[in-house]
């Protein structure tokens, strides 16, 4: 990856900046001594000489530490390319030249107000890029995130390999305490691995055999042997990496206006300068006067503000999130989300685990005993119904069974100790002869609930029935409260019957319940929702990208590395619908800051800017504010960060 | 259509960045540019027959420097 590299460049222009900085006002100190002395005690040398001097001083400030500056700034104003150095260059350029003038002519010499405004520019761009750095630690931490080596086994021995050498489909060691080096699949071992700083999901997961683990989480206290199925720019690190900053890359719509503002900028600026010089001449008569007016002017204003206003906040903004298995992927989705007025969730996997398990058990014997003969025969089986049954019965001693057969759509059928064992539906009691009369009851008060009924025989004779259902996950209704109590719409799109999705929405609290809709159909619902306000939708991002794609925030959940981290306007990593509410939350918070700067910036600039025309700011005053100006809108994007999210 | 992400040094205030992305939306066949001064990259997307190296000429043309491009 190359982006540690940027990062050294980062902090190489920082420390290039700290000693121009350092040096610019060891000669700027002599200056202002002079000048003091100057105003105290009169002038101590002639004043030819003192302002020789003060050319002497000011030049390796301007020309030396502020080189870069002049050269691109002149370069912007040859290739009509005009940027923010173009009007420091003018300013101090044009008070530098009034010291050469001075020795000839009646005017005043400015040339020790060009070090000045020099001084505090490199001053403020240094700043600002200390807090810009800051504004990307969040970015900064995950790069830095991915294991460097692994551990595997070559000749016998155990060695560390740098992570580059690694190659899919080798084995890599995973001690306690250490990284997981790159995405893979356990082949032996059990642990525990905090997931926490991809997911933001703080509970350790456990992993066996089998499970699949994400590269630069941490292993806690097993030993595990890992496959390695994805390396390099393949992981799903170095995809979040990439998402994360794309997104900071991407353009916010408010941003727009913006930028409008300063693309014509400077130019603007460079007017405005001539045009306070002129008047100025006009009514002083006092050249002088008026060069200082017109400096002023080209110093103070600041494009930086407003052109940093919206990527900072931008960038605190989705590193906060990156944190909490947040992943905004498109900027646009943090503006659009504050015209939200209805949230639509798919129901399974969403708002439901996902996965069905037993809820409810009526036995006519021992329910451990009813347990151990469902899972003995279920066991065989590859349907989710019956893994959890299996599920259930936990760690059993499992009966012997034999002539297993399943019968799609009904259930299935084997011998346990020359018993005939049945377990299914109605349907298949009523093929095999076995009369369900005496549990209609239960059966009926399960299905009302919307769960799905195993009627369990033994030798012709009922001996219970396990219920089944798809299960919330454990913070649905708590977080679909808070939205209900946020003034959001909340609907429940699901493909499954009425019964079964409407006692869903029952449990966790959602009125508006649209059902049997059929994958390819969600768009079309979206679609229709969309009439009645800006929609947002929350799906898997798997079967149901095209609703995703139709929201006007498509927000995809998943959970751990099956995300399909490529869909949605935000991707939760952590499957819980937490995410949900910070997102909201996020994307409200880094709007807010967002229009906060713009307005800091945009009002700085029209005070500023007549202030300095009237000529109540001394030039390097002037820059003064205005590098206070840029700092400010960075430091206050950093203060997201105080947000409650 | 392609999406191209463009390093880019040079860029040191919001100015630079919109003046890059003008030189590059003066090319034929951009979709759309965004410049951040926060990352100092460029995300392209352009026709697919708008040669790389157009891209950072444009780019080199404004008085910035391609450090890396990448075709997404």
């Amino acid at each position: 990856m190359q982006m540690p590299e940027r990062e050294d460049g980062a902090n190489s222009e920082i420390n290039i900046l700290k000693r121009r900085l350092i040096l610019s006002w060891i000669f700027a100190t002599v200056i202002i001594l002079l000048m003091f002395y100057e105003r105290i005690f009169g002038a101590m040398l002639n004043e030819k000489l003192m302002t020789v001097l003060f050319l002497v001083l000011s030049f390796p400030i301007v020309f030396i530490f502020g080189l870069d500056t002049i050269k691109s700034g002149i370069k912007g104003l040859v290739t009509l390319y005009f940027n923010m150095d173009s009007l420091i260059a003018l300013g101090t350029l044009t008070a530098y030249i009034t010291g050469f003038f001075s020795l000839f002519f009646e005017i005043q010499d400015y040339s020790s107000v060009s070090a000045m405004i020099m001084a505090f520019f490199i001053t403020g761009r240094y700043i600002e890029s200390v807090a810009r750095g800051k504004a990307s630690q969040e970015m900064r931490k995950l790069l830095e995130l991915g294991a460097k080596n692994a551990r595997v086994v070559r000749n016998n021995k155990e060695i560390e390999i740098p992570i580059e050498e690694l190659k899919v489909g080798d084995i890599f060691i995973v001690k306690p305490g250490e990284k997981i080096s790159t995405d893979g699949k356990v082949v032996k071992g059990i642990s525990f691995v905090d997931e926490s700083m991809i997911s933001g999901e703080s509970m350790p997961i456990e992993k066996k055999v089998n499970s699949l683990v994400i590269g630069a989480t941490l292993n806690q206290d097993g030993v595990l042997y890992v496959k390695a199925t994805k390396i390099g720019s393949d992981t799903f690190l170095a995809h979040v990496i990439s998402l994360v900053e794309e997104a900071q890359g991407s353009k916010i719509p408010i941003q727009k206006a913006a930028d409008r503002v300063t693309s014509v900028f400077v130019p603007v600026i460079i007017a405005l300068a001539v045009l306070t010089f002129s008047n100025w001449l006009y009514f002083s008569k006092d050249i002088s006067i008026s060069i200082a007016a017109a400096v002023a002017v080209l110093v103070i204003a600041c494009p930086c503000a407003l052109g940093l206003a919206t990527p900072t906040a931008l960038m605190v903004g989705s590193g906060m999130g990156a944190q909490r298995g947040i992943l905004i992927r498109k900027g646009e989705a943090i503006q659009t989300m504050k015209n939200i007025k209805i949230i639509a969730f798919d129901k399974t996997g969403t708002i439901t685990k996902g996965v069905p398990e037993v809820t409810d058990i009526y036995s006519e014997v021992v329910e451990s005993k009813l347990l151990q003969i469902a899972a003995s025969l279920e066991k065989f089986s590859e349907h989710p119904v019956a893994k959890a049954i299996v599920k259930r019965a936990g760690n059993i001693d499992y009966l012997s069974a034999s002539d297993f057969k399943v019968f799609r759509g009904r259930g299935v059928k084997g011998k346990i100790r020359g018993s005939e064992v049945v377990i299914g539906n109605r349907l298949f009691m009523k093929e095999n002869k076995i009369s369900t009369v005496k549990i209609e009851g239960i059966l009926n008060g399960y299905e009302s609930e919307g769960k799905t009924t195993m009627i369990v025989a033994l030798a012709k004779k009922i001996m219970g029935v396990i219920a089944i259902a798809d299960t919330l996950k454990e913070d649905s209704i708590e977080i679909i409260k808070k939205l209900n109590d946020m003034k959001y719409k909340v609907v429940m799109i699901s493909g499954d019957n009425e019964t079964t999705a409407n006692a869903i929405a029952k449990k966790v609290g959602i009125t508006q319940v649209v059902a049997n809709v059929l994958p390819e159909e969600k768009s079309k619902k979206i679609e229709e929702l969309q009439r009645i306000g800006m929609t947002a939708y929350v799906g898997d991002g798997i079967n149901d990208a095209p609703a995703i794609k139709q929201a006007n925030v498509g927000i995809a959940i998943g959970t751990g590395s099956d995300i399909a981290i490529e869909s949605g306007d935000i991707v939760l990593v952590n499957g819980s619908l937490t995410g949900v509410l910070k997102a909201i939350n996020l994307s409200k918070a880094t709007f807010g800051k967002i229009k906060q700067n713009l307005f800091l910036a945009f009002i700085y600039n029209a005070c500023a800017i007549p202030l300095a025309a009237f000529g109540f700011f001394h030039p390097a005053i002037a820059e003064a504010a205005m590098a206070l100006s840029s700092v400010s809108v960075v430091a206050n994007a950093n203060l997201l960060r105080r947000a409650k999210i | 259509m392609k999406k191209v992400k463009i390093n880019i040094s040079g860029i040191h205030c919001a100015s630079c960045a919109t003046n890059v992305e003008r030189s590059i939306k003066q090319l034929k066949g951009i979709k759309s540019v965004s410049v951040s001064v926060m990352t100092n990259k460029a995300i392209i997307e352009c026709e697919d027959s708008l040669a790389n190296e157009d891209l950072k000429n444009a780019i080199s043309k404004g008085g910035y420097n391609v450090k890396g491009l990448e075709v997404v």
